[in-house]
């Protein structure tokens, strides 16, 4: 007996239906405003190219060609980090235990860059991506039976019916309107080292999602240097307040590279 | 403010003055759902429409991988990323038995090395000239039917003994009437996306052929 593959269509619902609506408004809105869509998938490279070539060169003559890259270096992570500005897009296609995924979704929100994540399989934990575009199955052939080639199809194609609707793709003002907004308080603000202090008492050179600013890390501790570039710390108020768990984070990754192998 | 909502069409303008993205939002979904659906209908039909092509076209290529034959895939554009997951999914498969497989745009060097001394319509006939043995298989994506480049290569291919497969969509163009395919899987669409993945259902669907012939030949229904 041949062996079946669910139609990818077949789970989009009402839940995943409202997820890519959402997701392709802001993908709108962010292109709108200048920004280039990068994309990786470690396990699944051709996906990436396919994501990119989607958006660079339409197969509907007359739509919008749109900034997008495949980013298919052995560092993904790397690679996002140098080519992302602030209000940039970036997509992975992966599962949720794809370890550069992961660090990249994560500094991401340094780096100021709205990020998707398409996959099936075990869902990645709520908020770590901006849209977790997700297929619940674990079925490991989906990648190859064009679910996932379904998903950034509908995508793109809802993103361009968001470009006939110029009023809805002004930045949102209603987003800072909260006394308690999180991103604007600076309030334990995302940040990843670029040079790290030249001594004990001086700043280090941190980017964050407003751009670049010189940090004192003095509170991390009287170990210098208290940050090494590409370090994550929590910014307040022009301190550093914590640097987060990197090398526990490096230590899961690796052993589950061992495990892998 | 219902009744604007109904007479919006009157003021074509209105939409830049929009704000609410709430009924955008339901459209989109509702939009999605729609496509999704035209995509499961269009993969099942395929199938069944190819149902018995599928099962032999699969057993044919277990045979000669089998006999130590390998697959080239190509396509251009989204295609050739599809093409490259289906060799993907031959050589590096999540489970069953990988064979040899790669997609013929996958070297840059290679595929601008071609373009650019003997011209775009030969980038993948000269490479299949290259590597291919009478035991191989050539697959074939394009959604018209009627890429250049991609004919060539078949012809080539189907000369030099390789079991030849094309995936094409619309109403087949050049590969439905091809004498030098052995298999045209013609997907009927307008839509190059509900194609290209109906195309790799179609894909997955030989793979599985394949991968359940070898694993019967394997345990010694067909000797060596």
């Amino acid at each position: 007996m041949t062996i079946t593959a669910k139609p990818g269509g077949s789970y989009v619902d009402a839940d995943l239906s409202a997820d890519l609506a959402a997701a392709a408004l802001d993908l709108a809105r962010r292109f709108h405003n200048g920004a280039t869509l990068w994309v990786i998938s470690p396990q699944w490279e051709p996906h990436a190219h396919h994501v990119a070539v989607e958006f660079v060169h339409p197969v509907i003559m007359g739509k919008r060609a749109l900034p997008s890259v495949a980013l298919v270096d052995p560092d993904p992570v790397a690679q996002a980090r140098v080519a992302s500005q602030p209000g940039d897009l970036l997509i992975a296609v992966a599962s949720a235990d794809e370890p550069s995924v992961v660090d990249a979704m994560r500094r991401a929100q340094a780096w100021g860059v709205l990020t998707l994540w398409i996959g099936s399989g075990p869902r990645p934990p709520a908020g770590a991506a901006h849209h977790i575009l997700w297929i619940d199955t674990d079925d490991p052939m989906v990648p190859a039976t064009g679910t996932f080639v379904l998903m950034y199809h509908l995508l793109w194609e809802l993103t361009h019916v968001c470009f006939e609707h110029p009023g809805l793709l002004k930045p949102a003002s209603d987003e800072c309107t909260d006394d308690v907004c999180v991103t604007c308080s600076d309030e334990g603000r995302l940040g990843e080292v670029l040079f790290e202090p030249t001594d004990a008492m001086s700043p280090a050179l941190v980017r964050t999602a407003n751009g670049e600013e010189w940090v004192d890390v003095t509170m991390l501790g009287p170990d210098f240097p208290q940050v090494q570039p590409n370090d994550l710390i929590l910014v307040h108020a022009g301190a550093a307040i914590t640097r987060l768990g990197d090398e526990r984070l490096r230590e899961e990754q690796t052993s589950k590279r061992e495990v892998k192998r | 403010m219902i009744e604007s909502e109904n007479t919006s069409f009157l003021y074509p303008f209105i939409e830049s003055e929009e704000t609410d993205a709430t009924s955008l939002l339901d459209d989109l979904a509702a939009s999605a759902r729609d496509k999704a659906a035209e995509s499961v209908r269009l993969q099942r039909d395929s199938l069944d429409e190819y149902h018995d092509a599928l099962a032999t076209a699969g057993t044919e290529m277990a045979d000669r991988f089998r006999r130590g034959g390998r697959l080239y895939t190509f396509g251009n554009g989204g295609s050739s990323t599809d093409a490259a997951t289906l060799a993907s999914l031959f050589s590096r498969p999540a489970r069953g038995r990988p064979v040899a497989a790669w997609s013929l745009a996958a070297d840059n060097a290679v595929v601008t090395a071609l373009g650019n001394d003997v011209g775009f319509e030969l980038i993948f006939k000269r490479q299949i000239i290259a590597h291919a043995r009478d035991r191989d298989v050539a697959i074939a994506l394009s959604t018209s039917g009627n890429s250049e480049d991609l004919m060539a290569a078949i012809t080539e291919a189907k000369q030099r003994g390789l079991l030849t497969i094309g995936f094409a969509g619309h109403d087949g163009g050049r590969m439905a009437v091809a004498d030098d395919l052995d298999f045209c899987f013609t997907v009927h669409c307008q839509s190059i996306h509900r194609i290209q993945e109906s195309h790799a259902m179609l894909g997955y669907r030989l793979w599985s052929v394949a991968q359940e012939h070898m694993a019967r030949t394997r345990n010694g229904a067909h000797p060596l």
